[in-house]
């Protein structure tokens, strides 16, 4: 069963120097209680796709078009008052950077705890515990220290069990995680990935993983979606896509730093587009080693290759068959 | 406590401060004239021998740095000595006319600040919306317009054609002329202070508006804020709670500077409304070398911005609690 179905979104940023279409025709489902990796370079439109969820696009974006079918209602429909009941309740975001995502002027326990009587409306004391209860949940040490001390007193790491915990207050059905781990460091990121991944598995939480990181993706992730400059290029399980991929995929799975192989790192060629001015056609055409004058030209549908597997490619019939 | 040390040290340093101010005023005063020949320049009866006997009654045949220690030793003392116009003492003086002044000031102070808030905040939501060029237009007008055109049309329109409020002074006769008809003391006080207030509050508005405006353009771009409404929280809680206290730092830091500066008055709204102010009586004595007068106001109002400073640096702390005092 789907919990979040997205179909034919298209968020749009109306900026001076044009419409910047960051998530352009997008569709894909979220089944329940699955972990799911939300693949692409900066700028593919990851982040917007999960704020375009929560209804939080910051100005001067916008939903413009689509469905986003959550739990059977549509989001898209809804009033903001109707929809901030859902922020934070039934559908949580981790940011990326968990410095600049606290307030640097509120204590750990006021910020997290207005969140539950938001929602909630109980008093501030059971509030409290719900919070202290739920960073015991992300292993942050004595919480009954920390609810009473500023973000700036802890270190990143800390800050994202403490972000995590913001997420998780009121036990939502869907969690995005937005690049959880990349302001990080590495030693870090593993305790994050692993928390997320206990804390996943426990709860019985919908995750949805947005990263750049394939490494993340085959250790967390059932299935994926792969992202680029606003359209979907792969969807698929865990398996397939690594042995059969999309050329897009292909290249960021080449583009992961190995430490059993003493090669230089490989990039894909060429930057993200202009999305003002995307592409024609194929919108990977221009840095896709496999484009052809077809690619140019028409864009390439979302085909069922079997196996739950999507592809966006006109020669992917080809490439497999050379594979 | 910090704060109280923090207190203590900053008190202390204000002491080396305040008598360089004081060397620094004497030593300008002086350089300006000789008061007596001002006093008595209108009057063609008086003698030399008559104009040194004041100058030995007010100690200004002295050595400067004599008159000088003089002066301080009464200053120490909190004694600013007597006016050289008709002898009273400058302490009654001042707390006259300082509790006047200080009336207007505050309450236009605090009204720019407080209507500044929701200005401020609704601009920078509806930036570049008709909302927000119609509050920066008025708030840009209100600081554009001469104090002495803008306070003179509000006499010529609401007092002398519309005859609805007194156009001079703190206070009337409520007996004599009845404010709407009501003869009643505070009803008269408050309807003296309408004019002044508005002009003084429009004035200072634009600063205001203008600096919390860009605060929360900044603020309201941050993580933070995109991540207290992706947890559900409302919207005002986001912007009154989450947003305003990190954007309202240079606010206060105006706030702090006018509080300090109020004190010198505001001399050309005090002289369109006869406003019985320090603004007014400071202007009076500059012109007239009324040199105690001079050095009591100048004194009173260097204490009062060096406290003023004080206080806001310990606000940014109480804020912020990334900015430790010590």
């Amino acid at each position: 069963m789907n919990l979040l179905e997205i179909s034919n979104l298209k968020t749009h940023f109306f900026t001076e120097a044009g419409v910047v279409k960051a998530v352009d025709d997008v569709s894909f489902n979220v089944e329940k209680g699955c972990t799911l990796g939300l693949v692409g370079e900066s700028g593919s439109g990851k982040s917007v796709t999960a704020q375009s969820v929560l209804r939080i696009v910051p100005k001067p974006g916008r939903i413009v078009d689509g469905k986003i079918l959550f739990d059977g209602e549509d989001l898209v429909q809804k009033k903001d008052g109707e929809m901030q009941r859902y922020r934070g309740k039934r559908i949580s975001l981790i940011f990326q950077d968990p410095t600049s995502s606290l307030n640097p002027l509120f204590t750990i326990g006021n910020q997290l705890s207005d969140i539950v009587i938001q929602h909630d409306k109980v008093k501030k004391d059971a509030a409290i515990e719900t919070v202290i209860k739920t960073l015991k949940l992300t292993r942050l040490p004595d919480p009954e220290e920390a609810i009473r001390r500023y973000p700036h007193q802890f270190s990143g790491g800390m800050k994202q069990r403490i972000c995590i915990a913001r997420a998780l207050l009121l036990n939502p059905q869907l969690l995005f995680a937005d690049e959880p781990t990349t302001s990080l460091d590495v030693t870090i990121q593993a305790q994050i990935i692993s928390l997320l991944k206990d804390l996943q598995k426990d709860i019985g939480m919908t995750l949805v993983m947005i990263t750049h990181d394939m490494g993340v993706v085959a250790e967390m992730c059932k299935c994926v979606v792969v992202l680029y400059a606003g359209h979907v290029m792969e969807i698929g399980p865990i398996e397939t896509i690594f042995e059969a991929p999309h050329p897009y995929t292909a290249a960021l799975l080449k583009a992961v730093p190995r430490l059993d192989q003493t090669r230089k790192l490989i990039s894909i060629p060429g930057n993200i587009p202009n999305l003002i001015t995307p592409p024609t056609g194929c919108r990977f055409h221009p840095r896709c080693e496999y484009a052809v004058a077809l690619c140019k030209e028409k864009k390439p549908p979302l085909e069922d290759v079997g196996g739950d597997h999507f592809i966006s490619c006109h020669r992917w019939r080809e490439l497999r068959r050379g594979a | 406590m910090g704060f109280v040390k923090y207190i203590i040290r900053r008190g202390i340093y204000m002491i080396p401060l305040i008598i360089g101010i004081s060397i620094v005023s004497f030593l300008v005063m002086y350089a300006a004239g000789d008061p007596i020949q001002i006093a008595t320049a209108g009057n063609p009866g008086i003698t030399e021998a008559q104009r040194d006997f004041l100058r030995h009654y007010y100690g200004l045949d002295t050595p400067i740095p004599a008159q000088y220690v003089r002066w301080l030793t009464h200053f120490l003392q909190g004694d600013f000595g007597q006016s050289l116009y008709g002898g009273r003492p400058v302490n009654e003086i001042i707390s006259f006319y300082l509790f006047e002044t200080l009336k207007l000031q505050l309450i236009s102070i605090f009204l720019a600040f407080f209507i500044s808030i929701p200005a401020g905040i609704y601009s920078a939501l509806k930036q570049r919306s008709a909302a927000d060029y119609t509050i920066s237009g008025i708030s840009i007008a209100g600081v554009s317009l001469p104090v002495f055109w803008f306070g003179i049309v509000l006499i010529i329109v609401l007092s002398y054609h519309m005859g609805l409020l007194p156009s001079a002074g703190a206070y009337g006769s409520p007996k004599l002329w009845p404010v709407f008809g009501i003869s009643d003391p505070t009803l008269d006080a408050l309807a003296h202070l309408v004019m002044p207030v508005t002009v003084l509050t429009l004035a200072s508005l634009a600063y205001n508006v203008r600096l919390l405006r860009a605060g929360m353009l900044e603020v309201l771009r941050q993580d933070y804020v995109m991540a207290a409404r992706a947890s559900g929280i409302s919207e005002r809680k986001v912007l009154y709670k989450y947003s305003l206290k990190n954007a309202i730092t240079p606010l206060i830091t105006l706030l702090g500077l006018s509080i300090g500066a109020s004190l010198a008055g505001a001399p050309l709204t005090e002289t369109v409304f006869s406003w019985p102010g320090l603004g007014r009586a400071y202007v009076n004595a500059v012109s007239k070398l009324d040199f105690p007068l001079i050095m009591g106001t100048t004194m009173i109002v260097a204490i009062m911005i060096l406290v003023a400073n004080i206080i806001t640096d310990l606000s940014y702390a109480w804020i912020d609690p990334r900015i430790h005092i010590d």
